[in-house]
């Protein structure tokens, strides 16, 4: 009952703590000048905007048009075509395959990328001998290259000389088509991802731990909670924005997914591990059609998009 | 670029406010000084990001572009070094791109742009998705022919292959073909060497899927090792060449669909499932594991590239080399040929244009330092050296260039293409045994037509 307390002058806190900052703004005299200042301010992010228009801007507009075109990396001449390579796209069976690829592949990383880096992050946390050591395991090899990661795990999934095989060989076990077998070759890679890139989130949750105040922990233990009361209804709880950022942030990841499965694989075996955005390089690229490219990219976007703002929303109704 | 918004004078950061007098205001100068500051970043960033070959430090040098790193790449500097001294020197202002589909893409911007280098390298195979869009400029066969070089000094698979509507738009350095390497000694105690100590010809499936169990037999490891595992070539490599070897002809019709003997590809790809079957010859290798293997000794034989020559040399096994066997009605090769050509240029300078034929015709003299790391040198008079007849193995499979066979030609298709790469899926999951050859047929035909239905890009 009295793990409410602490909560309740906070609550009251806030309503009493907000009048003085809106009425007296007081500034009325200056607020003319404060406008007209306004086009010196401009100058000054001036740097910032043309770098953000040069690169993101005019690159999305120009995406844009250009997925309306039959544009080519190897022609000039262009031509516009209105939506047909909208049309096209969405009757492209490899759009849709390479689409689900990518969702596949964020489905199954995103899960174990946050429930595990939580569960290490506790870990350290609870006072483990030697927490520089495990901090350090868990994050070094985020710092790796993905080209140094995808060539380690490319010899651990060797099918003959690998680790991977060689500890199944010793436990009696069949060898596994790690890389080649069409249901185990994207697992295979969500694992890699995850041994990879679980160090940054991690060290989210880490850094939200040690930052959280011990009163209440320390309350609730002279009240009789034990450990796993305290992590379920005061730790967890107050992890929660730290839970929304690093899934966000996780989501966003997983769905750009490109670098090691192009490494790794090239989309293979038959096209399994594809994600959508090797499939619009292929297309653009390597296959020198920029327009239908942009086009499929453009339906990823919207995607993301989507996706984006379920989430928010999502997380928003949670709060 | 950067006189158009004149900055000013004095640096804006370090001026004391003028006084209300000046004509500029603080503000103003401000202004002007951001935009100056902005202008010269953007005139700094293009110009040092895309700088043109051909505004390269010396002016006369010949700027050439190449995808050859490693051994390859040292090679191709000690040729560029012979024709770089003495009388006549070129000076060439050489660039190492890196090897894969990004080359392709790099090479087509460049020419689709008309400032490229003035000479590229270019697989033979990719000629269809280049000469017909204007990406290359035609070669004149008259200036070659001056400085020694004529259409009688190839074969004439390879040369047929140069051409355009005609025109020949590509002079070829090499040819390379996908071989058989063998362990000597395996291959001798598995009885396959004939009396000069070479690989006897095979003749029929059968006698392949026999020396593969003879040679599994003879050391004690697999019989055949192949690598194709996510490799985007290698299993295409070898169904084409087989394929090739039963008669039949894969073409791909502009405008069309694909034209295969269906029967034929199905036959092929059984008798690639029979072959690796996962027991005698693995199924599941990829391409460094089965280069991995083979030089650990655990293999008698693996099909590979002949530019995996300098890598198994140094291995130490007693290394020998074959064409691929014929196993079916005729002896067909699968092979690329790495051509030198022109990439099109908005405006040339005909001396220049001159100086890269002259380059061009001098670098073939030079090929036998090429050959040495396994490849066929393209030249004719080169190949009938002495100096060549010894290099061994390479000359053991020197006559694979009479027997050349390419991708069928097309935009899409050749090395490095998304049509290897699609082709490979499905012969791969045959291989694996997760579908059946007839399948993979189907798969491999639907693959192609969809590529034939796509819009050209480069016409």
């Amino acid at each position: 009952m009295t793990t409410t307390a602490p909560t309740a002058p906070t609550g009251g806190a806030a309503p009493t703590g907000t009048p003085p900052s809106t009425t007296p703004r007081g500034r009325g005299p200056f607020r003319k000048k404060d406008t007209a200042g306004g086009s010196s301010g401009l100058l000054f992010v001036l740097p910032f905007l043309v770098f953000f228009g040069l690169f993101l801007i005019w690159p999305v507009a120009h995406g844009l048009w250009m997925s309306l075109t039959d544009s080519s990396l190897a022609l000039r001449d262009t031509a516009f075509v209105g939506f047909a390579n909208y049309a096209e796209a969405f009757g492209d069976p490899d759009v849709w395959r390479s689409l689900g690829n990518t969702v596949f592949f964020t489905l199954i990383t995103c899960v174990p990328l946050v429930l595990l880096a939580l569960a290490m992050a506790l870990l350290v946390h609870s006072g483990l001998a030697g927490q520089w050591a495990w901090r350090l395991a868990f994050f070094a090899p985020y710092l790796l290259p993905v080209t140094v990661v995808t060539l380690i795990w490319a010899w651990l999934y060797q099918p003959e000389l690998g680790f991977g095989n060689q500890l199944l060989a010793a436990l009696g076990m069949e060898p596994v088509g790690w890389l080649s077998d069409e249901s185990v070759a994207m697992w295979s890679i969500a694992a890699l991802t995850v041994w990879w890139t679980i160090g940054f989130n991690f060290l989210l949750y880490l850094a939200a731990l040690q930052s959280l105040p011990e009163a209440l922990d320390e309350a609730a233990v002279l009240d009789g909670a034990g450990a796993w009361r305290r992590l379920w209804s005061i730790t967890l709880p107050q992890l929660r924005h730290t839970t929304v950022l690093v899934a966000m942030l996780q989501v966003l990841a997983s769905l750009k997914v490109f670098d090691q499965i192009y490494i790794l694989t090239k989309g293979g075996p038959n096209g399994t591990t594809r994600p959508i955005l090797e499939y619009v390089y292929d297309v653009g690229f390597t296959g020198y059609r920029l327009g239908y490219a942009s086009a499929v990219s453009y339906v990823f976007f919207a995607l993301v998009i989507v996706i984006s703002i379920a989430q928010l929303r999502f997380f928003r109704t949670e709060d | 670029m950067s006189s158009s918004p004149p900055a000013p004078r004095p640096r804006p950061a370090f001026t004391p406010p003028p006084p209300p007098t000046a004509s500029v205001s603080r503000r103003g100068l401000l202004r002007y000084g951001m935009a100056g500051a902005g202008a010269a970043l953007l005139a700094s960033g293009p110009l040092t990001g895309c700088a043109s070959p051909a505004a390269s430090a010396e002016p006369s040098a010949l700027s050439v572009w190449d995808p050859f790193q490693g051994g390859d790449g040292m090679l191709m500097d000690d040729m560029i070094k012979a024709v770089s001294t003495g009388r006549d020197a070129f000076t060439v202002d050489r660039t190492i791109l890196e090897w894969g589909p990004s080359y392709y893409t790099k090479l087509a911007m460049s020419a689709a742009g008309g400032r490229a280098s003035d000479v590229a390298v270019l697989h033979l195979s990719r000629l269809a998705g280049y000469a017909p869009g204007g990406l290359l400029d035609p070669f004149d066969l008259d200036l070659l022919a001056e400085f020694g070089c004529t259409e009688a000094d190839f074969t004439p698979a390879v040369w047929k292959r140069t051409q355009h509507q005609g025109t020949v738009y590509a002079i070829p350095l090499d040819v390379h073909p996908f071989i058989v390497f063998y362990d000597r000694d395996a291959a001798d105690k598995a009885g396959l060497l004939d009396s000069s100590g070479e690989l006897a010809p095979m003749g029929s499936p059968e006698a392949l899927l026999d020396a593969g169990k003879a040679l599994a037999k003879a050391n004690g490891g697999a019989g055949i090792l192949f690598g194709h595992v996510n490799d985007p070539a290698q299993t295409w490599r070898l169904f084409a060449a087989l394929y090739a070897q039963t008669g039949s002809a894969f073409t791909l019709p502009e405008g069309g669909t694909a034209r295969i003997d269906i029967d034929a590809a199905n036959r092929v790809v059984t008798f690639m499932q029979q072959l690796f079957d996962g027991k005698t010859n693995p199924n599941n290798l990829d391409y460094y594991g089965s280069v991995a293997t083979f030089i650990g000794g655990r293999g008698g034989m693996a099909m590979l590239g002949e530019w995996e020559l300098p890598t198994l040399r140094k291995s130490g096994i007693p290394l020998g080399a074959a064409p691929f066997p014929q196993v079916f009605d005729r002896p067909a090769v699968y092979t690329d040929s790495h051509s030198f050509v022109l990439p099109h240029q908005a405006d040339p300078d005909p001396a220049r244009r001159r100086e890269a034929h002259r380059y061009i015709a001098r670098m073939l003299s030079q090929s036998l330092t090429w050959a040495s790391a396994g490849h066929i040198p393209a030249y004719q008079p080169v190949l009938s050296r002495p100096e060549y007849g010894k290099l061994r193995p390479q000359s053991s499979y020197a006559d694979a260039g009479e027997v050349a066979v390419l991708d069928p030609p097309n935009w899409f298709a050749g090395a490095a293409s998304n049509f290897q790469n699609r082709m490979c899926q499905p012969l791969q999951a045959a291989l694996l045994g997760n579908i059946p050859a007839e399948k993979a047929v189907r798969q491999m035909v639907r693959e192609a037509n969809t590529l034939l239905q796509q819009p050209n890009p480069v016409a």
